[in-house]
């Protein structure tokens, strides 16, 4: 038989079968321990994480933090009026009542709450006296028409159209800027965080769903970076269920494979240890669950699965000749630990890279990934020989194994046909044509997020439908770059700055894809022409010192506090790669031929900054990271196997799926982005794992003198049907985040899905055809 | 008789401002010293003419223009030309339809803009400039500027009597006059009685008459030997008046200002009657008025605040009030060729029904 069964026993596998009270016993003990602290691991999303820290638009933008306070928290509530417009009875008391509700959520800032109901939404007008105000619904309003026509007409005079009112009149806004957190209303001297969680299901609850209800005639749009959180915590409780699902699914497909529930049960049990084992890790290192390293448990599940399954059929291979279920698992140890141990450390060296990229969730899924993938040595590659060697495999499933053993499989030999002499250059060709139509194609693929609205979310989920709501009534976009202007202290309303930073504007509304652009020369310039009779052609910056100053009195966050620091506020049409590339060079460009001593032009904050330096970010790692997880998985195969040829065998297949991967990616739409760019990681890292079994069981018999087909055939006979059980098993894990209410997850798990099912096909088609051209059997025989 | 003050045209000065700049920042040397940058080659385009413009006093040209603030528009036969904020000025062969931008010598705000005959016009605007063109508003040189005076303050309106004869005024009591096609401007502020230095708004031609001037807080003068000498007239109204019409009657002129006052007098502003502007519902209209302009079929038409267009069809009589749907204020109309208005102030031009209803709305 086959050499490796005659090896003898190693310092390893004596310690641990020796000593199986003693790991049954350990293992124990860690999953309390470690189960206790998974339990207390927290769905958790911080802003800080998803961003690139170390980018200067985002350095600068900390450091000039305080300084765009405006620039803060709010959620808005747009209130559409279904038929006719706002201007009736019904939908203002409808209004009120949201503007009263809105008033009680906990978390919100009631001073800056901001509806036509607040005593702050004033009209002003110029009068023969100078200016003449007051409350755009004034005391006396009582609902009658001929209030209403006196609330349309301190509306237009308001300047509120495009803001708290519609373009369209047909909604209008109640604005709620956030506390990130407030007094505790039963003990006043304790201050609660703000849940974004229970925030939005408060908002769903005591607005949308209750108004709606109330008043049929009113639709009702809710916006901002709580809802969007809100949502995407929802989004990432819901992912967990797919738990479940997965399962549910790899548990009967385990047991269809094993014909043995035992088995099934113990490698189930092993893995869901083993998942247990990394939340438990992940929270005593102090990280919580956000949506990417959601996808963790569900990558070691997978993988944990697969690793099992090549356990389970070692040794039901192994029980066909061992005499009892102690030895089959001891042989299948020795068999298959060097192998798995390779497969999983690669997959470790593979997820390692991605700490190169400067991304707090990307690096942390790279721990959490590795670290799962080292808690799976334990569990399966140890724990789950030691159960198996108690327990044993049922009779029938060992019947079928040696049954399998002797029996001619006419699917195996006809996919063996993949090493034959004529079939090989015939999928070579093949190789060849997809990796350049692959690269071809590939080169469509964009950088960043494609779609408009919040990326995280799906383009028709609610919230970008609302989101697509506001932005087509009223005048903002959701995607804004800010360009910081820095004078010195009280340098900011100088007529110089003030006409600098009006040239920037006006240079970037002439840009593709900007919509407007506001700072404090906007405010000036209205106010400049309020305090000229309203007369339009004053509606200019002024060089009288006096006027500028008076005019910026109103400005209230479009500077800070020592007039040195005065952002600009550019709004985009959307936030393609394209898009926020071109207004970014536009302000650089400005920045570079405009910056002197006393004003200079800094990029960059808002949430488009935010995304283009994470863009360019992700740009420049891309080739980096592909190098380093390329380059890791290579050593290991040359480590394991010390050949070149063989190394190529393995590797060039990944290759082929990473480059179709890019394709498809382009074909679908998808952008390279935070959520995507792990993906090749994790793709090539699991990938070589079917590879190192495959070539590792040719290699054997090869040496024993097969030709290659015939290798091939007994290679695919004994672990082909391994293989393919993992591919599928593997795909399954994250098949079923496609249908993640998250935008990027479905994206993950589409691309991760496509990923493991074609490194599979490419492993079990390309390497025999690669090996007939790099590989001598001959030498390999000599060898041995 | 005192020496008036001659300032000297800077028109000479205007075309070494043009060059020097260019040489100094030649597109070309920036092109090839930002095509260093590999990013850059994407996007070729955009820096390349953001460096054109660089370094030059020129108004930007934008697509965005057509829809920027604009404050007045004139109609010359068959051209438009409007004129508005950062030096914009477009002129239009098709009754509006599509825009040129014109070659404009400053970036800052023009307010008012007055044609002679098809090719010679003026336009005046903020850092008291006065531009002129010869060729229909295709091309601008500018003719004065003062930075000087009361920190820029804008000039806000122009009036040529022929080729040679005009007057600007402006902020602070400014005017000037030119008899030379504005070779030299000639600053006649004391020939009028406004010794608190109100703004002036407007000034207009009374048919057979002479010259009229209306202003901040309601002022108003007067010239029957068009513009030699000035009498300070009694106001029917304290608040300021932003423009005056005259009409096809001899003597006869309206002027309009704040909160939807217009006031009609029929003897050169000896008297005044007020004109009561109703709106749609019957309120009374209380948008401010600030620019109009008689129709070829003898009909008037005045524009303001809240989109608000008037008309008259009996030389000023009376007025039908609208006040279009976008609301958007308006500074400036003028008549087409075909009949239709062409609106400007708020959000650009908008072509406009006789009305001023949109044309779409038809």
């Amino acid at each position: 038989m086959s050499k490796h069964q005659q090896q003898p026993a190693s310092f390893l596998e004596r310690l641990i079968f020796n000593n199986r009270p003693a790991v049954i016993l350990l293992c124990l003990l860690i999953s309390v321990f470690l189960f206790f602290q998974a339990s207390q691991v927290r769905p958790q999303t911080s802003f800080e994480k998803m961003i690139p820290l170390g980018h200067p638009y985002i350095q600068k933008m900390l450091e000039h933090r305080n300084d765009l306070a405006n620039l803060g928290n709010t959620v808005r509530i747009s209130v559409e009026a279904v038929d006719g417009d706002i201007f009736s009875k019904e939908y203002m008391e409808t209004l009120r009542l949201i503007n009263d509700e809105a008033f009680y959520i906990p978390g919100v800032d009631r001073s800056g709450l901001k509806s036509l109901w607040s005593p702050s939404v004033r009209w002003t007008e110029v009068t023969e006296e100078g200016f003449a105000g007051g409350e755009v619904i004034p005391q006396t309003y009582d609902g009658s028409s001929e209030s209403l026509e006196e609330l349309r007409s301190n509306i237009l005079k308001s300047g509120q159209i495009g803001r708290l009112v519609g373009n369209n009149f047909k909604s209008s806004i109640v604005d709620l800027p956030l506390l990130e957190s407030y007094a505790d209303p039963e003990d006043q001297s304790k201050q609660i965080p703000l849940d974004y969680q229970k925030f939005s299901h408060e908002l769903e609850e005591k607005v949308r769903d209750k108004y709606q209800a109330q008043n049929p005639n009113v639709k009702i749009h809710i916006i901002g970076f709580a809802k969007k959180v809100g949502d995407l915590i929802d989004g990432l409780i819901g992912v967990a269920l797919f738990f479940a699902v997965a399962i549910a699914i790899t548990f009967v497909l385990l047991l269809w494979f094993t014909h043995c529930f035992k088995s099934t049960l113990a490698v189930v049990v092993a893995t869901l240890i083993a998942v247990v084992w990394q939340l438990g890790l992940l929270h005593t290192l102090g990280f919580g669950l956000d949506p990417y390293s959601m996808l963790v448990p569900f990558l070691v599940f997978a993988i944990g699965i697969s690793h099992g399954v090549q356990k389970i059929n070692g040794i039901a291979m192994a029980s066909g000749e061992a005499t009892d279920s102690l030895s089959a698992a001891r042989m299948a140890f020795r068999q298959l630990f060097i192998p798995g141990l390779v497969a999983l450390l690669s997959d470790a060296v593979g997820f390692i890279t991605l700490l190169l990229i400067d991304i707090g969730v990307i690096r942390e899924l790279a721990i959490g990934a590795s670290m799962g993938v080292a808690v799976i040595i334990l569990t399966n590659l140890i724990l789950l020989p030691v159960m198996i060697s108690y327990i044993g495999i049922s009779k029938k499933a060992v019947q079928i194994s040696r049954e399998d053993a002797v029996k001619e499989h006419p699917f195996w030999r006809f996919i063996s046909n993949c090493a034959h002499p004529m079939v090989a250059p015939i999928s070579v060709v093949v190789a060849v044509i997809a990796l350049a139509g692959g690269v071809w194609y590939g080169q469509n693929l964009k950088i960043g997020d494609l779609d408009q609205g919040a990326p995280e979310l799906h383009p028709d989920s609610r919230y970008n439908l609302d989101n697509d709501f506001v932005i087509r009534n009223y005048s903002t976009s959701s995607d804004v770059l800010v360009i910081m202007v820095k004078t010195a202290p009280e340098g900011c309303s100088t007529y110089q700055t003030l006409s600098a930073m009006d040239e920037l504007m006006w240079k970037m509304e002439n840009t593709d894809g900007v919509q407007s652009a506001i700072s404090m020369v906007t405010v000036s310039r209205q106010v400049i022409k309020g305090m000229n009779e309203g007369n339009l052609k004053w509606e200019t910056l002024s060089r009288n010192q006096d006027m500028l100053n008076n005019s910026i009195a109103r400005a209230d966050g479009l500077y800070n506090g020592d007039c040195s620091v005065a952002p600009v506020l550019v709004f985009l049409t959307d936030h393609k790669a394209e898009t926020l590339t071109r207004a970014v060079q536009v302000a650089e460009d400005f920045a570079k031929e405009n910056n002197k001593e006393g004003l200079e032009f800094i990029l960059a904050a808002g949430n488009a900054g935010i995304e283009a330096a994470t863009n360019e970010v992700i740009a420049a790692s891309e080739t980096t990271m592909l190098i380093a997880v390329y380059a890791a998985v290579s050593i290991m195969c040359l480590l394991t196997f010390r050949s070149l040829a063989a190394t190529l065998c393995v590797i060039l297949p990944l290759v082929l799926t990473s480059v179709l991967g890019n394709a498809l990616m382009a074909y679908m739409g998808i952008g390279v982005k935070v959520a995507t760019l792990p993906v090749i990681a994790l793709g090539v890292g699991i990938g070589v794992d079917y590879g190192i079994y495959i070539y590792s069981r040719l290699e054997t018999y090869l040496r024993q003198g097969l030709s290659l087909q015939d290798a091939y055939y007994e290679t695919l006979k004994s672990t082909g049907k391994a293989v393919l059980f993992t591919g599928v098993c593997l795909a399954i894990g994250v098949a079923t985040w496609i249908f993640s209410t998250i935008k990027f997850q479905a994206d993950m798990g589409l691309m991760l899905t496509f990923m493991f099912l074609w490194n599979m096909i490419g492993a079990i088609w390309l390497l025999p055809a690669l090996a007939r051209f790099l590989i001598n059997p001959e030498k390999l025989r000599n060898k041995a | 008789m005192s020496e008036p003050v001659v300032r000297r045209t800077q028109a000479g000065h205007v075309v070494g401002l043009s060059h020097t700049p260019a040489l100094r920042h030649s597109p070309i040397a920036k092109a090839l010293s930002l095509c260093g940058v590999l990013s850059m080659l994407m996007l070729a385009s955009a820096p390349l003419q953001a460096a054109s413009d660089e370094g030059s006093k020129f108004s930007i040209t934008s697509a965005k223009a057509p829809h920027s603030l604009l404050l007045d528009v004139a109609s010359l036969g068959k051209r438009l030309v409007t004129v508005g904020d950062r030096g914009h000025i477009l002129y239009s062969d098709d009754n509006g339809a599509s825009w040129v931008q014109a070659k404009v010598p400053t970036k800052q705000m023009l307010t008012a803009v007055f044609f002679i005959d098809d090719s010679h016009g003026w336009a005046v605007g903020h850092d008291a400039q006065i531009l002129a063109s010869t060729d229909g508003g295709a091309t601008w040189v500018k003719q004065f500027e003062d930075l000087e005076r009361e920190e820029g303050a804008p000039f806000l309106d122009v009036w040529f009597k022929d080729r040679n004869n005009g007057f600007v005024v402006g902020a602070y009591g400014a005017l000037l006059e030119t008899t030379d096609g504005g070779a030299n401007w000639v600053d006649i502020g004391d020939r009028m009685g406004n010794e608190d230095l109100y703004h002036l708004n407007a000034i207009v031609e009374v048919k057979d008459s002479g010259l009229f001037v209306v202003g901040e807080q309601g002022v108003m003068f007067r010239s029957p030997d068009w513009g030699q000498t000035w009498e300070t007239l009694e106001g029917p109204y304290e608040g300021s008046l932003f423009g005056a019409l005259g009409t096809d009657e001899a003597g006869a002129i309206l002027v309009y200002g704040l909160r939807g006052h217009l006031f009609r007098s029929a003897d050169f502003g000896t008297t005044w009657q007020a004109i009561s502007l109703n709106t749609a519902n019957n309120g009374p209209l209380e948008f401010g008025l600030a620019d109009g302009n008689r129709l070829a079929d003898g009909s008037i038409v005045v524009v303001g605040h809240g989109g608000t267009v008037l008309k008259s069809t009996d030389n000023g009589r009376n007025f039908s009030v609208t006040n279009r749907a976008d609301r958007l204020s308006l500074a400036g109309v003028a008549a087409m060729e075909n009949g239709n208005l062409i609106l400007v102030g708020q959000g650009g031009v908008h072509t406009a029904a006789p009305t001023g209803a949109d044309l779409g709305q038809q």
